[in-house]
Parts: C-alpha cells; structure tokens; sequence
C-alpha cells in the first residue's frame, strides 16, 4: 500500500512544491487559469467577481502548494480551492442562509408546468443558445440557484466533472451529489418553464415585450 | 394544490405516486445509471403518460442546454494584469 502511493505519486503530481516561486506559480497559472476562469464565470455569473474568484483561488493554491500531496490531480485540486473560496465570497456578500431545495416543490401542478415553454424544438441545444433571451434565462436560472446547488450543477453538468470527481471537491459521497444534482437540474428547468422566451428570429421583439 | 395535481393525471388512467417514483428517478435515468429493469419500468410509465414523458424531455433539453453553455474567455491581456496582481499580492506576504 505504502510503496503504491509512494509509485502513484510522482505521475499524479504535474506542480512542483519546491523551487523558484515564480516559476511554479507560472506554470500553475498557465496550465490552469483558462479552467479555473471559466469555471469561475459560471459560478459567480459576473466578469469582475469571476476575476476576483480568479485571483483568491491562485493565491490560495501557491500558498497551499506545500500541502498538496499529490493525490489528487492539480485541476481538482483548483476546482475544490475555487468552489471554497466562491461559497465564502457569496456567504459573505448576501449573508443568505443555506437553503434546500425539496423534491416535492419540483412536481408540477397543472399540465402547463410540464414543458419547456422555450424556442428549442428542432434545434440543436447551440443553436437555441444563439436566442439571446434563452441564454439570459438560462444564466439566471443558475445564478439563481442556492449556492451548494449550483456548485454541483456547474461541476457536472457545465465543466463534465464526473460525479466521483465532484464528490471529492465537494467532499460529499456520489450519493449527495446525485441528490444534489438532480435537485439542480430540476431547479432549473421550473425556471426555464415558468418563463416565455420569444422564437430566435425575433428576440429584439421579444425582448421588448419582456 | 393536491387537487390540480390530481386533476392533471387522473385522465391518464394511473395514480400521482407513479409520477412522482419516476420524477425521483429522472437524473439518474438520463444519466443511464438506473438497471435495465427500472429503466424499462420508466419508459414504459411514459408510455401510458404524456405528462411525465413531456417532463422528461424538458429535463434533458435543461440538462443539453447546461452543457452547451459557453461563457467567455479571459482575455490576453486580462489574464496578464490577473497574473501580476497575483505575483503582488505573494510577494507582499
């Protein structure tokens, strides 16, 4: 066991935690801040916090490069500094308390409440995306979500995470992240549907009537 | 509440339970991580639901959007003046 982890080591780890500051930092930086900035836009949904996010989850990882051990991979690793320091900031700034979402408010109550009242049939889901609207609504929708829910959706679904790899960033077994997830999805999609979204030939229009 | 819930399935023949089982289950079936036998049990309540099969591809159409959204990248010279404020903020510690 002990010689299997002294093996797995050294292959795992792509950062070195020793030598010229600058130079690890840099290649952290470069190999990184193109994932770690996407993934910040999609939690924070805004340009500057997203930057700000950017730049505590950097500084955070060079000062814990000595305590990175390895066992896990760098990016995983930077995913789970972020996801820390984006639930921090957002505590912080609304002071909102931690809110569940229940199953039960997800189940739809009258036959309109089943389906997406959006512009996408027939259309690829990039091509639905070109609708300005329906990209607006989808953003809130997430941005809207309580932050541990979001975190999940975004890691998943947005960044391709596998679930195992997101339990280990979030530090919850698969099957929290499941529940969570499907929580999320659900979330999201009663908001896409609570909303009508004009067709993608007409959004200055629809955006007018909105 | 209960009574419009009711009222939307009562004419598809089966009862508000059955719909709410395959609600539970939507994420893990379009994620292909249910057994054959319960993803056969689902399909074929969509069958007999219009509902729940409507719901269904609302779910998968969120889910196909989630994965397609892009957001924009960091620009060069953005991720340059990032990369020095960082180096700042290290060196002032």
């Amino acid at each position: 066991m002990k010689n299997r982890r002294r093996s797995r080591q050294p292959s795992a780890r792509s950062v070195p935690a020793e030598g010229d500051g600058a130079v690890v930092f840099d290649r952290l930086y470069r190999d990184h801040v193109d994932r770690i900035y996407r993934f910040a836009q999609r939690l924070c949904g805004q340009v500057e916090d997203a930057q700000d996010l950017v730049q505590d989850t950097f500084l955070n990882a060079y000062r814990g490069l000595e305590g990175f051990r390895g066992d896990a991979q760098v990016s995983t690793w930077l995913y789970r500094i972020a996801a820390r320091a984006c639930l921090r900031l957002r505590r912080k700034r609304k002071g909102e308390p931690a809110r569940e979402l229940s199953l039960d408010e997800f189940i739809p109550t009258s036959e309109g409440e089943f389906r997406l009242q959006l512009p996408t049939d027939g259309l690829s889901p990039e091509e639905a995306l070109e609708n300005k609207e329906l990209k607006r609504a989808l953003h809130q929708a997430i941005q809207k979500l309580p932050n541990k829910y979001r975190v999940v959706l975004v890691l998943r679904d947005m960044e391709g995470l596998t679930a195992k790899e997101v339990g280990t960033i979030m530090g919850l077994n698969e099957r929290a992240v499941k529940s969570r997830l499907h929580r999320a999805r659900l979330f999201v999609r009663r908001e896409l549907s609570a909303r009508g979204i004009g067709e993608p030939s007409r959004p200055s229009k629809a955006i007018q009537q909105g | 509440m209960s009574t419009r819930m009711t009222s939307a399935h009562s004419h598809h023949g089966h009862s508000k339970a059955q719909c709410i089982k395959v609600l539970r289950r939507l994420s893990a079936y379009l994620d292909d991580e249910l057994s054959v036998s319960i993803c056969k049990e689902i399909r074929k309540h969509m069958g007999a639901c219009p509902n729940c099969e409507v719901f269904v591809t609302s779910l998968r159409q969120t889910i196909s959007l989630c994965r397609c959204a892009d957001v924009p990248s960091l620009s060069p010279a953005a991720k340059a003046r990032l990369r020095r404020e960082i180096l700042r903020a290290i060196r002032s510690h």
